[in-house]
């Protein structure tokens, strides 16, 4: 860092004649490290999935050569072949192209932190560049935020790394990724990310563009700082450092211009239709920008783009926001909305398409329904299928006749299986690729129950969920989250938490206890440690207690038991429990205190109100409670109508008279007893 | 009645016991004045005719009895009394007039002095029905040396954290550095909707507030809350989006919330017409989503942060020194009282203000410097920068630069008095050659501080004297006041 940044001080004149000369770079990541796309991505790496019928990873390249960029570095890891075949075809690696395309390919990258590292090895950047990702569409113009950028970088010494391009949206907006939903607090006048400041803002009406403009310290902040594995890493690595190291991250943000990245399915099925309704413009589907021949098409009246030699059966409607790619033939009474249709596909007759992203090949029979779903390359839907919403057809499969798929539904010509042993022989030839899965195959038949009896194709199960941080890649949709059921009805919620998680303690120290079988002993000495950890008072201990105990049949058995039920399985485990119970409950208060917490529970439950006398009675008969402690509570304790009430209806006293008689009369029957 | 006033005016000044030891802190002179009389004017300006003052018995005595603290207002003062050491909060004073109060109410304090356009913060009370509109201003860096302090004070009073929305208007979010543990903690859900969020410290709050009747009336059900900025405004703040204000169905089970007093439910009269107009109005204050209106929030607390302006509250000696050295700048009163006898040899700047029946003798210079009622200044005396008050008598050669002189004060020959504050009826006696006053220092006729926690240092009394004078309380500070007419 201090070796280039002396370079740059030797003179300031020249150094700035330097920057105007040197090119500007770029870094385009085309690979997304993670598995969101699978098993789509099995096949096609994911920067060449199309959309709009245009590869994504051209959507990049587009974008940095019209902001002016020079000189590219493509990082390919996931079947380098395809993304270097496909852009040596391209315009970019034509001679006549403003921007030169560098293709580095390697199967070592794990990470965009082991990217930058190679970076850095190798001395690519000489200057700021701008890091992308490969599914990155945007028509943002960045110059502006390039010249914030470098001005910074003149006044302040290199101190800015970073600039990070956002776009104002509101929260909830569609192109908002839900997974990447940022806050972003930042100083409004300097544009920096921070909270040291007297006056600050917290914005989350922001959008993550994921285009970085970056100084060359960022390859070498990652270099010395091995375990940056992802941008997010190293934000919040400069954050934490900030005081030390000097280093600040700035914000541009842009309100106009569009911006997003295709991290999951549901964003691509919003930037497949911003697309097609003209938000990127300049880069529309008839612009046919990647200059390759037969891609061009018209554009019509409500969006729709038509490509060369479409044929439109009779009758057939396309409402609003249709692409339909070259060679594309559509059957009669056809009513397609929302939707892409990619080359050379074959539909039939009284085919409803609403939100359908189909790729090139794609054979639909008549009398098919589908709803915003993905249906890959050289898959055939026969006839009266219908794909409800979020269905994924990846590549080659069959579905149908006659049939459904539920919602959410993944098929591919892969089986779900195979997945754990690919990771080594990711390039494998054709043919050995169909022998293996023939091999599989033959294991496992497809399930005509799941993909028609003339399907082909296994179903992905979106929750095979098994290792933790692989939940999020199976989702191909991206999560669904639902608005949090928002947490906020009272300030007290902390305490309570506080409480409440004590409680879920308890009562997992209890279950455990009680499939363990572990003494109770131990159990009290749990409990008291959990106590300490949570700074509970023995007072709440006690009521917790109580508490986890009488709703431990709801707890296990649901809500809708019968008093019957609820009392057959509670006076067991208070039998169990009794020794813990005597542990915490000893002076005359603490037994108040317990009554205090049944009745409270009662009060809640008040569907089981008639189960507090034989509650009562059991712990009285356990020891657990003293008759005194009932008689006085009975008698002082009622502090609202509702407890009185529930007193009343108890007939409580009735019943204390009846125990009191019974227990005398065990005493004196042992009493005889001992006296025989 | 739109609004009613209620002037709150029985505080301490605990953090002042320097200046309000004699004298009730609504009665210190500012710029001649009680500091009482500026909220009153500022009241009085926008046109209300009636105001409640909540004050203690001495004050109301004093109001009543003593000229040199005459208010002339023309508003019906409707002077209520409370305990002195009842320890009463503004909260408790509030629910105190429960009774009196029959529409919405502004509530002001007595330490208030300010040029804010009130319409502003009243303004954002109608527009938006809100439950609390409230003033604030950029904080104040206090220039003037103060008295009895060596070196810079230190900011011992904790920062507060106002977060208001992208207009700038709506108040989102509040709190004091002391509650936080670990940096500011906001709800996602407040964010959701409010997706920009300016947090803001270095602010002041000028304690001037605008509450809705139903909030009284909450105060009332809710004997816990006591202070109205340290309780209820949090309170509120929070409870702006909190569930249970906000589900219509809560609002129809309004008694059964009264019983439970934890869970308030504060709704305003006329709550089901407003309510239909918002329903059948297009008008939004937001964007970027569906929802209503206010999000179909019920509670809504405003903010009027002024930029520029005026705005004291006058509840330190550094606060009261500027605020006497801004006062005269609000009102167009001549400088120079008529009654006062100010001698044509003597040098009075323009930024002076000599109060009713002076006395100022020859070849005296006076500069930037209030002087109180039937003050008596003698020959050669200079004062800079100083603030004397009622009834103080400065012998002749006397220097006094920076200073606060209390009421009743006698100044000895040829003093030399720099950056002091001088207590009450307090005698600076010559005895031999000229005193001089240590500079900095605290003389009051009590040797110890009452709350010494106050002072940065503790006041040297007795002074060890150097060149020997005296200092000589001379009667209980009370009975002084009352004598001296």
């Amino acid at each position: 860092m201090s070796s280039r940044g002396g370079k740059q001080k030797k003179g300031n004149v020249t150094s700035e004649q330097e920057e105007e000369e040197q090119p500007l770079q770029a870094v385009l990541v085309a690979d997304s490290f993670n598995r969101r796309f699978f098993p789509i991505s099995k096949d096609q790496p994911r920067a060449l999935l199309p959309l709009g019928n245009v590869a994504m990873i051209d959507y990049t390249l587009e974008f940095l050569t019209s902001t002016g960029v020079q000189e590219t570095f493509v990082f390919c890891c996931w079947m380098s072949n395809k993304i270097k075949d496909h852009l040596l075809k391209s315009k970019w690696c034509r001679p006549t192209s403003p921007n030169v395309v560098h293709i580095i390919t390697s199967d070592l990258y794990r990470s965009l932190g082991d990217v930058l590292r190679d970076v850095d090895a190798k001395n690519l950047v000489r200057n700021d560049f701008i890091l992308v990702y490969g599914d990155v569409v945007s028509n943002i113009d960045v110059s502006q935020a390039l010249q914030e950028h470098r001005h910074r970088r003149k006044v302040d010494k290199n101190i800015s790394v970073m600039t990070m391009v956002f776009k104002e949206s509101s929260p909830g907006h569609k192109t908002r990724c839900e997974e990447d939903d940022v806050i972003v607090a930042m100083d409004s006048k300097s544009k920096r990310f921070s909270m040291v400041t007297d006056e600050f803002e917290i914005r989350h009406d922001l959008l993550d563009c994921h285009i970085s403009i970056c100084s060359p310290q960022v390859a070498e902040l990652f270099t010395d700082n091995f375990d940056y594995q992802t941008r997010n890493d190293f934000v919040r690595g400069i954050l934490v450092n900030e005081e030390i190291l000097g280093n600040q991250i700035h914000l541009y943000v842009t309100q106009d211009g569009y911006g997003a990245r295709v991290s999951n399915l549901q964003m691509y099925d919003s930037v497949s239709l911003d697309m097609v309704r003209r938000w990127v413009y300049p880069l529309t589907p008839e612009a046919n920008f990647t200059d390759q021949q037969g891609q061009g098409c018209t554009h019509s009246r409500h969006n729709v783009y038509r490509g060369a030699e479409v044929s439109l059966g009779h009758g057939s409607q396309m409402e609003e926001n249709v692409l339909i790619g070259r060679d594309t033939s559509i059957g009669a009474n056809c009513h397609i909305s929302n939707s892409v249709i990619g080359n050379n596909c074959t539909i039939g007759d009284n085919v409803v398409l609403d939100r359908a992203h189909m790729w090139n090949n794609v054979h639909v029979s008549s009398n098919v329904e589908i709803h915003q779903s993905v249906v890959c390359d050289g898959a055939v839907v026969k006839e009266a299928v219908r794909l409800n919403k979020q269905c994924v057809l990846a590549y080659n499969v069959v579905i149908g006749p006659n049939l459904s798929l539920p919602e959410g539904t993944v098929v591919s010509m892969h089986h779900p299986e195979e997945e754990e042993e690919d990771d080594d022989d990711e390039f494998l030839s054709d043919d050995q690729e169909v022998g293996h899965s023939k091999d599989k195959t033959r294991q496992k038949a497809f399930n005509p129950a799941e993909v028609g009896p003339e399907g082909k194709g296994y179903i992905w199960k979106a929750s095979m969920n098994d290792t933790e941080d692989e939940e999020l890649a199976q989702c191909l949709w991206g999560l669904v989250l639902n608005p949090d059921p928002e947490s906020d009805s009272e300030s007290e919620a902390s305490e309570e938490s506080q409480d409440r998680t004590f409680q879920l303690e308890v009562l997992g120290t209890l279950q455990r206890g009680l499939e363990e079988n572990i003494v109770c002993d131990n159990l009290v000495l749990e409990i008291n440690s959990l106590k300490y950890a949570y700074n509970i008072t023995l007072k709440e201990v006690m009521q917790i207690l109580t508490r986890v105990v009488l709703e431990y049949p709801f707890q296990q058995q649901g809500t809708q038991l019968t008093t019957l039920q609820y009392t057959g399985s509670l006076l067991p485990l208070l039998k169990t429990w009794s020794p813990v119970f005597k542990n915490y409950i000893k002076r005359a208060q603490d037994h108040l205190d317990c009554l205090s917490a049944v009745e409270e529970l009662f009060l809640e439950q008040d569907t089981h109100q008639t189960a507090m006398v034989k509650v009562l009675m059991k712990m009285y008969q356990l020891e657990i409670l003293e008759e005194e402690a009932i008689l006085k509570w009975f008698s002082t304790g009622a502090t609202n109508d509702k407890s009185r009430q529930l007193r009343k209806n108890q007939g409580v006293m009735r019943r204390m008279s009846l125990w009191r008689k019974e227990s005398e009369e065990d005493e004196s029957s042992e009493e005889g007893e001992c006296g025989r | 009645m739109e609004l009613q006033a209620v002037l709150m005016a029985a505080g301490g000044g605990s953090r002042m016991m320097d200046l309000t030891y004699n004298t009730p802190k609504p009665l210190l002179p500012v710029g001649n004045k009680p500091l009482i009389w500026y909220p009153l004017n500022l009241l009085e300006r926008v046109g209300f005719e009636e105001v409640i003052v909540i004050t203690t018995k001495e004050v109301q005595k004093m109001i009543s009895t003593d000229p040199k603290v005459k208010l002339d207002v023309k508003m019906k003062l409707d002077l209520v009394c409370i305990q002195e050491d009842a320890d009463m909060g503004t909260a408790d004073a509030l629910r105190h007039i429960q009774q009196k109060v029959k529409t919405d109410v502004l509530v002001v304090s007595c330490d208030l002095i300010t040029d804010a356009a009130l319409h502003e913060v009243v303004d954002l009370f109608r527009a938006h029905n809100a439950t609390l509109s409230m003033l604030m201003s950029k904080a104040h860096e206090f220039t003037e040396t103060v008295p009895g302090q060596k070196g810079k004070k230190k900011t011992g009073e904790q920062r507060d954290f106002v977060g208001v929305d992208g207009t700038g208007k709506r108040l989102l979010f509040m709190a004091n550095e002391a509650d936080l543990d670990e940096g500011v903690v906001i709800r996602k859900s407040i964010m959701r909707k409010h997706p920009r969020m300016h947090i803001k410290t270095g602010l002041v709050d000028a304690h001037l507030y605008c509450l809705k009747k139903s909030v009284v009336d909450f105060l009332a059900d809710n004997k816990s809350i006591s202070s109205i900025r340290g309780e209820l405004v949090p309170y509120l703040v929070r409870k702006q989006f909190s569930k249970s204000t906000n589900s219509p169905k809560v609002i129809d089970e309004t008694h059964q919330n009264l019983k439970k007093n934890d869970k308030i439910q504060i709704s305003s009269r006329d709550e089901e017409l407003l309510h239909l107009t918002q329903e059948r109005s297009c008008w939004n204050d937001h964007r970027g989503d569906m929802s209503d209106a206010y999000h179909g929030g019920r509670l809504r607390c405003y903010v009027h942060i002024m930029d520029e302006g005026i705005c004291y509250r006058v509840n330190t000696l550094a606060a009261y020194i500027e605020a006497n050295r801004l006062a005269p700048k609000l009102f167009d009163e001549p400088a120079v009282h008529p009654s006062a006898v100010v001698s044509e040899r003597c040098l009075i700047g323009a930024d002076s203000i000599i109060g009713a029946s002076c006395q100022i003798s020859d070849k005296t210079s006076i500069k930037r410097s209030t002087i109180g009622v039937s003050t008596t200044v003698r020959e050669k005396v200079k004062v800079t920068n100083s603030i004397i008050m009622h009834g103080v008598t400065i012998e002749e050669g006397c220097n006094i630069q920076g200073s606060v002189i209390c009421s009743n004060a006698v100044i000895g020959r040829g003093a030399d008095i720099k950056y002091c504050l001088v207590g009450s009826a307090q005698r600076i006696e010559p005895d031999g050659e000229n005193p001089k006053l240590q500079a900095r220092s605290l003389y009051f006729p009590y040797t110890q501080s009452p709350q010494p926690s106050i002072h940065p240092h503790p006041p040297p009394l007795p002074p060890t004297p150097p060149n020997s004078y005296k200092l000589k309380a001379q009667h209980s500070k009370r009975a002084q006041f009352k004598d001296s007419p």
